[in-house]
């Protein structure tokens, strides 16, 4: 029993990663993105001119949305396209089910998560000047790490409310212009009235700045986040099961 | 158990349009049942629910002794699927395809498995291809190898020969007779009359009812056969039963005189006989 779930969940990610290998110009594209829009961050954060105005603070932060807005459109997209090419329906009449198909494609974009966290993350060291004890900064890969695993299984949950590709479009920005308001990228979430603080916990990016601000200040560390620690892997938990609870099987 | 599958009262409805309206049929193990039925007749419909991947909306369905809602792992395990459209992953190559849906099921030698089915849809030379690359009807034998990898007890071809040309159906349709020799039940849908010919039984579909469940021989009896006597000048045209009994009393009635020149017989082919049941909604 636990010997087939495992060999499906194995077939799956297996079979994932070959195709995100043998299609060049995603993999370019996931890879290339980030690394031109965290270039952009710079020339934009750069062109501020207050001395009171401290890039890092912002550079860290935005870098891990551009990783989140990434791996969550391109999920959803991706499990649209299994809908209407009927591959998804012929994996559950073939005997995968639910957990083993989204665990599948969790390792399979994991693995490509980690690279496009890895790169921006040496990107934004390097063209902000970041010299952060090298503790400070595996810390800061692995809040993006777990933004990126989040952002997948919220992509795969948007994707159930999609019939067409086109569909995925209006669930980009009803996730993301909120995250960017509500999550504390711009604006600390004190600030903000109740029942946007209470929106923006529901925004995984807000659980991600939750420990990233803190981390940040000039000798903070994971530890200073204190029960915000929780947040993320709450939060990751939770987004998993709905997805999985939700992969429809029936129509 | 001799049904391979028995659905009672089924209905299924997608918001207000009724895909099927109180279907009852069953098919017999290791018979090729046939679904016939123009665009929209509700075959795919059926078959969907046959596989657990579509809920009914009322009545009763069983496939294998198992409930496809309830049941559905266990019934996978035994059946093979087709579905419509050949949903196969075009970026692959057609062993990928072959290898990946077939390790949904367990096997000692999956390896081995692989290379037999490619051999049986006779793909060898395009083994290695991207499937997009393939043509249509190559797509579909990839399809087919897919539903076929763990032996199964059941098969479900939605419309299998779809796109394929004549002599590549003939190779189909022998496979088929081959798998239901072994042992297998086939249910396939179709808008082909030479096809349903092929079946051992067949329903005849239309706006999700059963018109007509028969096999092709009992189906054919349905129809009549016009006698055209000529006696002389005159031809005396009629429509009998097309049986030897009646076309014996027949021609007693009329009389065989040295005047009768030529006794002329058209019975009508299953496609009058289907477009007949369709135009008059089934009633006798
Ligand atoms: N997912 C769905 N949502 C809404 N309506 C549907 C859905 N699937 C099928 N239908 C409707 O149900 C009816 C039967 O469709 P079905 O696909 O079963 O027909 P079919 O006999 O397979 O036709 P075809 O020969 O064209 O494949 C049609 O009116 C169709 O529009
Ligand atoms: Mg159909």
């Amino acid at each position: 029993m636990i010997a087939d779930r495992i060999r499906r969940t194995r077939a799956v990610g297996g079979r994932v990663m070959v195709q995100l290998v043998r299609d060049h110009r995603f993999l370019a594209l996931a890879l290339l993105v980030p690394v031109a829009v965290v270039y952009l961050l710079h020339v934009f954060l750069g062109s501020v001119n207050s001395p009171f105005f401290d890039p890092a603070r912002f550079a860290v932060p935005l870098g891990a949305f551009i990783v989140h807005f990434l791996t969550y459109v391109l999920t959803a997209i991706v499990l649209v396209r299994e809908r209407t090419g009927e591959t998804l329906p012929r994996m559950f009449a073939c005997g995968y089910r639910q957990g083993e198909i989204i665990t599948g494609y969790l390792t399979a974009y994991t693995a490509l998560a980690s690279v496009q966290s890895l790169i921006v993350l040496a990107e934004l060291a390097w063209l902000f000047e970041l010299d952060y004890p090298w503790t400070k900064f595996l810390s800061i890969a692995l809040v993006i790490w777990l933004l990126a695993v989040i952002s997948m299984s919220l992509g795969i949950l948007v994707s159930n409310f999609a019939r067409t590709e086109g569909q995925v479009l209006p669930f980009v920005p009803a996730v993301i212009i909120p995250s960017i308001f509500l999550s504390g990228v711009v604006i600390p979430p004190e600030n903000l009235p109740a029942w946007a603080r209470v929106l923006g916990w529901f925004t995984p990016l807000f659980h991600a700045d939750a420990v990233l601000v803190p981390l940040l200040k000039s000798g903070g560390s994971m530890a200073d986040a204190g029960w915000s620690l929780a947040g993320l892997p709450c939060y990751g938990v939770a987004v998993l099961a709905l997805a999985s609870l939700t992969l429809r099987e029936r129509d | 158990m001799a049904e391979a599958v028995t659905v009672e009262g089924l209905e299924k409805r997608y918001g207000r349009v009724e895909a099927l309206r109180g279907i009852s049929l069953s098919v017999k193990r290791g018979e090729i049942f046939g679904l016939l039925g123009a665009n929209g007749a509700g075959k795919t419909t059926l078959i969907r629910i046959l596989v657990g991947l579509a809920r009914p909306t009322a009545g009763s369905v069983s496939v294998l002794g198992f409930d496809p809602n309830r049941e559905a792992a266990a019934l996978r395990r035994q059946v093979g699927f087709m579905p419509q459209s050949p949903a196969l992953y075009l970026d692959l190559s057609t062993r990928a395809n072959v290898a990946f849906f077939g390790a949904a099921h367990p096997h000692e030698n999956s390896g081995r498995r692989v290379e037999e089915i490619i051999d049986f849809v006779a793909l060898r030379e395009r083994a290695h291809d991207p499937v997009h690359t393939l043509s249509g009807g190559m797509k579909q034998r990839v399809s087919l190898g897919c539903a076929l990898f763990h032996k199964p007890a059941l098969l479900l071809l939605d419309e299998p020969t779809a796109g394929v040309d004549p002599p590549l159906r003939e190779i189909f349709w022998k496979h088929f007779r081959d798998l239901a020799a072994s042992g297998a039940t086939i249910v396939v849908s179709t808008h082909q009359l030479d096809e349903a010919l092929a079946c051992d039984r067949l329903a005849v579909m239309r706006d999700g009812a059963v018109l007509a469940c028969d096999s092709p021989a009992g189906l054919l009896r349905r129809g009549r056969t016009t006698v055209r006597v000529k006696c002389g000048d005159a031809i005396e045209e009629a429509r009998i039963e097309s049986t030897p009994e009646a076309l014996a009393a027949h021609l007693k009635h009329a009389g065989l005189s040295p005047e009768v020149a030529s006794v002329e017989l058209v019975a009508d082919t299953l496609e009058t006989i289907v477009l007949d049941l369709v135009r008059r909604g089934g009633a006798p």
